[in-house]
């Protein structure tokens, strides 16, 4: 019998817990594999949870409530990211991931509408959780990835703005403050056109 | 923008004396210089294009990560695993950082001790060093999403008397969360390196990996 590509990944998923997490643990777990894969969310977060917490020594009902939580984090962003168009895995996950950070769906969907085929939705999507992760402010980190996304910089330029709000923030400026600037930055960077628009409102990567 | 350090400062950058063996009135000037070697160091290192064969090559003839801990002659892997700041740096700065070293599609190899984990992560992999500070521990060992939360799979190497432990990891693309695993109880975050709540009252570290230029966020 074929399985179907999600189905068959969560079989490997089950097959992680096996033997390190409680039966009782395992089960409710399984069910909750068994929902994602009906909902076409990725497993392996679950999993990831499950053994996190099992290895941190967490109680079984607290695990469960923390992996309830990536569950629906999951869900909430997949059904952002099907409005935007967006519906692989990895975009979902790095959503959750920058949910996790401390965005709101509104946030995700957000960033997601500004992505591009230059500029994907996952990619942002990290790079957004990594600076959230760093103590930006949703605003803040929402302002900073669509200005780089639309001032059409390379993908390597989003990339690097985490490392460039680590090295502010070392030199002693706040993560807001160091976001803001970058912001500004990449604003400045947007050329105005014929019609006054900025230059990444006429991305040629723009699907 | 330059500044000029004081020269027992620039002694300190260099390696040639500790952060504590200066005068007091030099020694925020010393931490300034080391938050901002700190910072610089964070950033990514980019290497020349032929690097890659030149390494796998290196790697197929000489090291085995037993050969290191023996302290024989592994260039590459003491390479690989040497702290790319002083441990003085580290001390200072912070507990811990991570560094992006370079992306590497990891090749074949006949010797699958010679890049611990290495062997085992996806094509697209970058190399990540992780790094702790912890003088008084007997073992560290590093548990995250890459290696199922295991705290016993992957350990870090004390690569100084100071206590500075590292180890190096290729890591596929996304995002990854950790925490130091210190004498098999004390979960330790990475100070240097973003944290979001695990969902049991406590922090995980993250790194993020990108395929655009090898660069960890």
């Amino acid at each position: 019998m074929l399985l179907a590509p999600h189905l068959a990944g969560q079989g490997r998923a089950d097959a992680r817990l096996a033997g390190r997490v409680p039966a009782s643990l395992a089960a409710a777990v399984t069910a909750l594999l068994d929902s994602a894969a009906l909902r076409g969310l990725p497993g392996a977060p679950l999993v990831d949870k499950t053994l996190e917490g099992v290895a941190k020594g967490a109680p079984t009902d607290r695990i469960l409530v923390a992996v309830r939580t990536v569950f629906h984090q999951l869900d909430a962003v997949a059904t952002v990211l099907a409005e935007t168009g967006n519906t692989g895995a990895d975009a979902v996950e790095a959503g959750s991931f920058a949910m996790s950070a401390g965005l709101a769906t509104s946030d995700i969907g957000e960033i997601a509408r500004t992505a591009d085929r230059a500029h994907p939705a996952a990619t942002a999507l990290l790079v957004a959780g990594t600076l959230a992760a760093l103590g930006v402010p949703r605003a803040e980190t929402v302002a900073l990835v669509r200005a780089t996304i639309r001032s059409g910089r390379p993908v390597g330029d989003l990339v690097s703005l985490p490392g460039q709000v680590q090295a502010a923030m070392a030199g002693g400026s706040p993560p807001a403050a160091a976001a803001a600037g970058l912001a500004r930055a990449a604003e400045a960077h947007l050329a105005p056109g014929p019609r006054g628009k900025g230059r990444g409102q006429g991305n040629p990567h723009k699907p | 923008m330059s500044r000029e350090f004081h020269p027992l400062v620039k002694q300190l950058l260099d390696g040639e004396r500790t952060l504590y063996s200066l005068p007091p009135e030099l020694q925020a000037e010393a931490q300034e210089a080391v938050r901002l070697l700190g910072a610089m160091d964070r950033r990514d290192v980019t290497f020349s294009s032929g690097l890659e064969a030149r390494v796998m090559q290196e790697v197929r003839q000489h090291s085995t990560a037993r050969r290191v801990r023996a302290n024989t002659d592994p260039v590459l892997w003491r390479w690989l695993t040497a702290p790319s700041v002083p441990p003085w740096v580290v001390g200072a700065v912070s507990a811990a950082s991570v560094i992006a070293l370079i992306l590497v599609r990891p090749g074949p190899t006949n010797d699958p001790e010679a890049i611990a984990q290495a062997t085992a992560v996806a094509p697209e992999s970058v190399f990540v060093k992780f790094i702790l500070f912890a003088p008084a521990a007997k073992q560290v060992t590093l548990a995250g999403t890459f290696n199922r939360w295991e705290p016993g799979t992957t350990p870090l190497v004390r690569v100084s008397d100071e206590g500075v432990w590292t180890v190096t990891l290729g890591l596929p693309v996304g995002q990854h969360q950790y925490a130091f695993v210190v004498d098999g109880q004390r979960w330790v975050v990475d100070p240097a390196a973003p944290t979001v709540d695990d969902g049991f009252g406590r922090k995980n570290s993250v790194v993020s990996v990108s395929l655009e230029q090898g660069r960890v966020m």
